[in-house]
């Protein structure tokens, strides 16, 4: 390689190299603002939902402790009501643990104002005379059951919650309950770590809390970092400032974090940076990938068509001249060609993989969000039926509780008691009905009513209650009369003997129970969802595709598919574009109860984003591709280089090609004109590939580009392969290989289909490789085996990849193997000879006519066995020349493969000639013509005389040699013989025509005619008398 | 082979000079960097937004930690070493030198004075009277007759007698006094021996109201509890260093510099 060139090559590699640094800085910085813009703008909505968050959870802390306080004032209120109204009360320990039973409560006491404790249910470690109780003594003022007391008796390590509901005016029922249920409750719904916990922010991301004052962290998904220092963790403080968003390090982890900052804590939204790069150091990965051998295949063209000039001298043809510059055309040529399609192909790389990036994290949010959503609604459906089943099971006591009042004091079933029994219960209605089902009194103002006798009517149920069922409760219907959610709970009322004797039922509308079931409602949940920018979400029903939800609200109710759905869309688990009243979205959906919901985020938005990355990144490869097509054409020209100086024409110019005849490469003229580098069949076939040095700079570069494809296969393979180790389980390349998007021609399923190519291709090569080195191993027929498995396994790949990448873009397979039946019978018509062709492929194998390396003869054609194909078999001729025989075709094999062959020459000798003459000088000659003919290996040998022919007698010789040799050795030997008998003067018979002079033939005499008659007569008479029979019949017998 | 040892030999001893090298640089760098070693100071390690001590971290934060940082930082030490002193040993442990000063609500009282020197003040403390929501007490004449309860050997207890003899709440007369408690004409003052046992006597109703500085309430206080309206007395806390020693001018003087540029402003308002 001159100088010059070499120079050249370093200034294209380190521009090459600037290049791709470049240009990973450019995508891979505008990848990152991307990312960052769109988690900036997660976690701003995280951000600002926040409060919202924590101000619900404190409410509901609030609600639920109210709840829970009013069923326990409600039932110290019945037990002062049950004191009052006759109910067998008496002060004692034994009527307490009645109440206690009654009331399901864990203590139910009687103390007097003083404090002093008169009937208990079990032992209390309260002091009751403690000022700390003057809480429960205000019932005495209010005559309302009074607030909560709760007090942590952390010597007995326990913690109890007191309510008082005055008896008189100096004796007040006190129950003691522990709060363990309450706290539970706040704690899994309200508390912080509650709220944090159920908030996530881009994928993997997640919110966590450090005090403002002492940096200490106060809630982490990780409970390990609870209590730790931020900012011994990595935090600096001067990024916790309220609505910054910056990058911290938190325990060795880098985290893009949104801070907001309430009441003295921060929360911290944070989105690990692992997160982002993974899926941008693939996109950036593969782009950089393909720029890059594009740059270098462009780069490395030139520099192998320089070196290729410099070795065959310049042909000046070749180049134009401008100024001091030198361009050269045939490079020009050509690179201009790679340049522009490498420029093409790296746009379309980075505008697909922009469209993957984009799309699967669109994918897998959307995906995020309906989990989301899911979840809430599973969520929202458990604490409504908890929230029933709590509120069942409080009525029933409540109504347990009447009817024990009732049962114990019939006196109170008049209606003025009823209020009061209602109001210590904390219930709306109590009705009583007596035993035919007649309601006798009430406190509503609804007093005239029977138990219908309908079964489809709501009170028939409770005709159960009269004949002894203990008690029933009715779900929350809407109210026949008003329309309100309203519920009903039985219990029997009992005579002495036990029998039922009517019902007490009571009747509650809880709003907080119609609230919480309203907002179950599919379209309260879906409402305010909203996904990225303009993303949201929106149902439609299962049974007859109208949209349950939709954000225009004049959509709701109308059939989807009026407004572009299609069915194929109406399921779980979609997840791809879908057009809804004009506009694209990409759409994710899940099943949920009666609905399919789905998640869309409009098309426009993914646009927005490629496409700027995608002409930035155009612009920069374009910038690149021209520097290093100008570096790779031209050079500067100098005048003074002597023996180099390219434009003096070199005598020998053209040089056709390197001299070499055997040289597997040459020109070839192609039918436009042009001259191009080709490969000689007979080497085409062969294992071994070209040396570096035979080759074209055409295909150096071919071999650059295979390699890169080989190399760009591989790591496919090895990621497919090793995905979890390699990629975090929200990656693109995870989310892809999940499959749990919708088979279709989308760019997931193209993904998919380059992977699975690049998995295949991959495994076909190793086998392939593999084969080639066993193929080495074994002899010729393991080279035949080798060879076969390799085509088969060849072909079998590319049929199966093929099948699995059309079920994959979602060409039904099933419907295509049925019409495989109904296709080979078309096929196996047209392709019968193909059929045939594979068939006879097959035997020739495993019957092994032949293998690779047999010579063979095939009708006329004979030669060197290269290749047995599935199809074709590939004869070398000898000359050089491939004889491709179809299977088929090839019968009445000759093989002629074996260690020696004998070359044999018959020579023609006149009758004439002295036998025993000529076998004493040839005696004399073998020896000659062995030292002659090196190819002889053994011989020659007399074969004694072959023929006695019409003319001549055939003597012949044979020599050993080798099966290759043999024809032309046959050759030489005729050559050899022909030349020892011109010099013995030993005649070969050929046809030879003498011609003779006419005669004068003389006439038969008349006596010569009648003597010859009789003559003939005599002889006949005498045969027949001898009974000699027919000579012809005789001749005929000889002759069979 | 010889010679391979030797190379290897060469290399750890250059190895090892250039560790020393780097050491030197480091012992250096530090010292230039400035301040002369550590500020040895002692801190509570209970008591809530003034000095916690965090078991998990092994670190000290709040309002006095802070001001002990800054304090350092401006007398130029490059770092500072706290270490728990509690109210038996603060004296102990500042004469013995163990450490170089106390941030540790140490008020400043004339006693005091005689055996240390004070910084000026940098918190003002009031001794407060802490009850719970549910006796609706919400004066400090509903008290009467009731039960306070303070910490044995706090000055809570003398405090609290004077005032509310002040206040006519109690006679002048002290029917009795044991190390349980002491009876006075109209009240019962009990003794705890820890604020623990204090804040659990409240939650049950053993005593009344109890009795803590506004500092320390600070740790107790919850929802359900309230300090009543009324000031007991002033508790100033102050940065102490032995009597006469050369850091006693030098932290009023830094202190003082930062009560007056609203340092100290700022962290009480932090911390608040």
């Amino acid at each position: 390689m001159s100088k010059k060139l070499k120079i050249k090559a370093a200034i294209l590699t380190a521009f090459v190299a600037l290049s791709v640094v470049v240009m990973g800085f450019i995508v891979s910085s505008m990848q990152d603002d991307i990312s960052l813009s769109n988690y900036s703008a997660d976690i701003q909505h995280e951000m600002d939902d926040l409060p919202g968050l924590l101000e619900s959870a404190q409410q509901e802390t609030e609600q639920n402790t109210q709840t829970f306080d009013e069923i326990y004032q409600s039932k110290a209120e019945s037990v002062a009501f049950m004191a009052n109204n006759n109910t067998g009360y008496e002060p004692t320990d034994a009527k307490m643990v009645e109440y206690k039973e009654l009331l399901g409560v864990d203590n139910v006491m009687i103390v007097t104002r003083a404090g002093e404790v008169l009937a208990k249910a079990q032992d209390t470690p309260a002091v009751f005379s403690y000022a700390r109780f003057n809480q429960l003594r205000t019932t005495f003022d209010t005559g309302e059951p009074s607030a909560a007391v709760e007090v942590d008796f952390a010597g007995e390590g326990e913690t109890w919650r007191y309510y008082a509901a005055a008896i008189d005016a100096d004796t007040m029922a006190v129950i003691e309950q522990n709060p363990a249920e309450l706290v539970e409750l706040i704690d899994s719904t309200a508390s912080v770590g509650a709220v944090l916990s159920g908030v996530s922010v881009g994928q993997t991301g997640y919110v966590f809390s450090v005090s403002a004052r002492d940096y200490l962290v106060s809630y982490h998904p990780n409970d390990a970092y609870i209590g730790i220092d931020a900012l011994d963790a990595g935090i600096d403080v001067a990024d916790l400032e309220n609505g910054s968003f910056s990058w911290m390090t938190f325990e060795g982890e880098r985290l893009f974090c949104g801070v907001s900052e309430i009441d003295g804590t921060y929360y911290i939204s944070a989105v690990p940076e692992s997160e982002m790069t993974a899926s941008r150091n693939l996109t950036v990965g593969v782009v950089l990938f393909i720029f890059f051998s594009v740059a270098m295949i462009v780069a490395l063209y030139g520099i192998f068509v320089n070196r290729e000039d410099e070795k065959r001298g310049y042909n000046p043809d070749n180049y134009v001249n401008l100024g001091g510059l030198r361009f050269n055309k045939a490079i020009g040529r050509k690179a201009i060609v790679l340049s522009f399609v490498g420029f093409l192909a790296v746009l379309v790389v980075t505008f697909y993989m922009q469209t993957l990036f984009s799309l699967s994290a669109e994918s897998v949010s959307s995906n995020e969000r309906a989990s989301d959503i899911e979840a809430t609604i599973t969520r929202t459906n458990e604490q409504a039926s908890a929230l029933t089943d709590q509120y069942n099971e409080r009525y029933l006591s409540k109504t347990e509780v009447a009817a024990y009042a009732l049962d114990h004091n019939p006196e109170l079933k008049n209606k003025a008691s009823l209020q009061e029994l209602a109001d210590a219960l904390q219930v709306e209605y109590l009705y009583v009905f007596d035993r035919n089902g007649t309601m006798t009194v009430t406190n509503s103002p609804y007093s005239n009513f029977q138990l219908s006798e309908d079964p489809a009517d709501q009170s028939y149920e409770f005709r159960k209650l009269l004949q002894g069922v203990d008690s029933l409760i009715q779900d929350p219907q809407p109210d026949e009369i008003s329309g309100e959610l309203r519920q009903y709970i039985g219990v029997t009322l009992r005579d002495s003997q036990g029998d039922a004797d009517g019902f007490v039922q009571l009747s509650i509308r809880s709003s907080r129970l119609e609230t919480l079931l309203s907002t179950v409602q599919i379209n309260n949940i879906l409402d305010g969802v909203k996904v990225g920018q303009n993303g949201f979400a929106f149902a439609v029903n299962k049974a007859d595709g109208t949209f349950a939800y939709y954000p225009q609200s004049e959509l709701v109710g109308r059939d989807a598919r009026a407004y572009g759905l299609t069915d194929a869309q109406l399921k779980d688990g979609y997840s791809d574009f879908t057009t809804v009243d004009g506009q694209t979205y990409y759409a994710t959906s899940f099943e949920s109860g009666d609905y399919y919901v789905y998640v869309a985020q409009p098309e426009s938005e993914l646009m927005t984003e490629r496409v700027p990355l995608t002409v930035a990144t155009a612009v920069s490869g374009l910038v690149c591709q021209i520097v290093i097509f100008v570096l790779v054409t031209f050079e500067i020209r100098r005048r003074n280089e002597g023996s180099l100086d390219p434009d003096a024409k070199p005598a020998n110019w053209p040089l056709d090609d390197d001299g070499n005849p055997d040289s597997r490469m040459f020109d070839s003229l192609m039918p436009d004109g042009r001259v191009v580098k080709t490969e000689s069949a007979a080497s085409r076939w062969l294992y071994t590939s070209l040396d570096w040095g035979e080759k074209s700079a055409e295909q150096r570069v071919l071999t650059v580009i295979k390699v890169l494809v080989g190399i760009f296969a591989i790591a496919v393979c090895l990621a497919v392969v090793f995905k979890d180790q390699v990629f975090p389980p929200d990656s693109v390349f995870s989310y892809v290989l999940g499959g749990d998007w919708v088979y279709g021609l989308n760019v997931f399923a193209l993904t998919m289909c380059i992977m699975i190519a690049c998995v295949v291709m991959t495994i076909t090569m190793i086998i392939q490789q593999l084969l080639k080195l066993l193929a080495g191993v074994f002899g010729s027929r393991g080279e035949t085996m080798c060879r076969l498995l390799s085509s088969f396994i060849k072909y079998a790949s590319i049929i199966g990849m093929v099948y699995y990448c059309l079920m994959v873009i979602g060409i039904d397979t099933t419907t295509l193997l049925a019409s495989a039946g109904i296709l080979s019978i078309a096929v196996s018509f047209g392709a019968k000879e193909l059929v045939s062709d594979i068939l006879s492929g097959l035997f020739i194998i495993f019957e092994g006519e032949f293998r690779v390396g047999d010579i063979i003869q095939v009708g006329g054609k004979s030669g060197t066995v290269i290749d047995i194909g599935v199809r074709t078999t590939k004869i070398n001729d000898g000359s050089g020349n491939i004889i491709i025989l179809r299977n088929s075709e090839v019968s009445n094999v000759v093989n002629m493969t074996k260690e020696s062959s004998y070359a044999s020459c018959d020579m023609d000798i006149e009758y004439g000639e002295s036998l025993e003459r000529v076998e004493s000088i040839l005696q004399d000659e073998f020896p000659n013509i062995r030292r002659r003919l090196p190819a002889i290996e053994d011989g020659p040998f007399y074969k004694g005389i072959v023929a006695l022919t019409d003319n001549s007698v055939t003597i012949r010789i044979v020599v050993q040699c080798a099966e290759t040799a043999r024809g032309q050795l046959e050759r030489d030997l005729r050559r050899e013989m022909k030349l020892i008998f011109d010099e013995y003067q030993i005649n070969i018979p050929y046809p030879q025509v003498v011609v003779h002079q006419p005669i004068v033939y003389k006439k038969a005499t008349l006596a010569e005619q009648l003597r010859a008659d009789r003559f003939n007569e005599e002889q006949k008479a005498a045969a027949a008398a001898r009974k000699m029979g027919s000579d012809d019949d005789y001749e005929e017998e000889e002759r069979r | 082979m010889a010679s391979r040892a030797k190379r290897l030999l060469a290399i750890a001893v250059a190895a090892m000079m250039l560790a020393a090298a780097v050491g030197l640089a480091g012992c250096n760098g530090s010292d230039s960097n400035g301040g002369s070693g550590t500020l040895k100071v002692g801190v509570r390690s209970d008591i809530v937004n003034f000095s916690l001590l965090n078991e998990q971290t092994g670190k000290y934060y709040g309002l006095e930690v802070d001001i002990a940082q800054e304090l350092a930082s401006r007398l130029g030490y490059a770092d500072v070493e706290f270490s728990t002193v509690t109210p038996d040993d603060r004296k102990d442990k500042l004469l013995s030198g163990e450490v170089d000063c106390l941030v540790a609500c140490y008020s400043i009282a004339d006693s005091r004075l005689e055996n240390f020197d004070f910084s000026p003040a940098y918190y003002t403390d009031a001794t407060s009277i802490m009850v719970e929501n549910s006796s609706l007490v919400t004066d400090v004449t509903q008290l009467e007759g009731g039960t306070f309860g303070i910490m044995s050997g706090s000055n809570a207890g003398p405090l609290l007698a004077i005032k509310l003899n002040e206040m006519g709440i109690i006679g002048d007369n002290i029917i009795s006094n044991t190390d349980e408690g002491t009876q006075y004409e109209g009240v019962y003052v009990k003794k705890f021996p820890s604020y623990a046992d204090l804040s659990q006597a409240l939650e049950e109703g053993e005593v009344d109201a109890a009795v803590m500085d506004g500092s320390i309430a600070g740790t107790y206080i919850d929802d359900d509890r309230s300090l009543l309206d009324v000031n007991i007395s002033d508790q100033l806390y102050g940065v102490a260093t032995q009597k006469d020693s050369e850091l006693s001018p030098r932290i009023a003087e830094v202190i003082q510099a930062m009560l007056d540029d609203g340092t100290i402003a700022a962290l009480i308002e932090k911390w608040n």
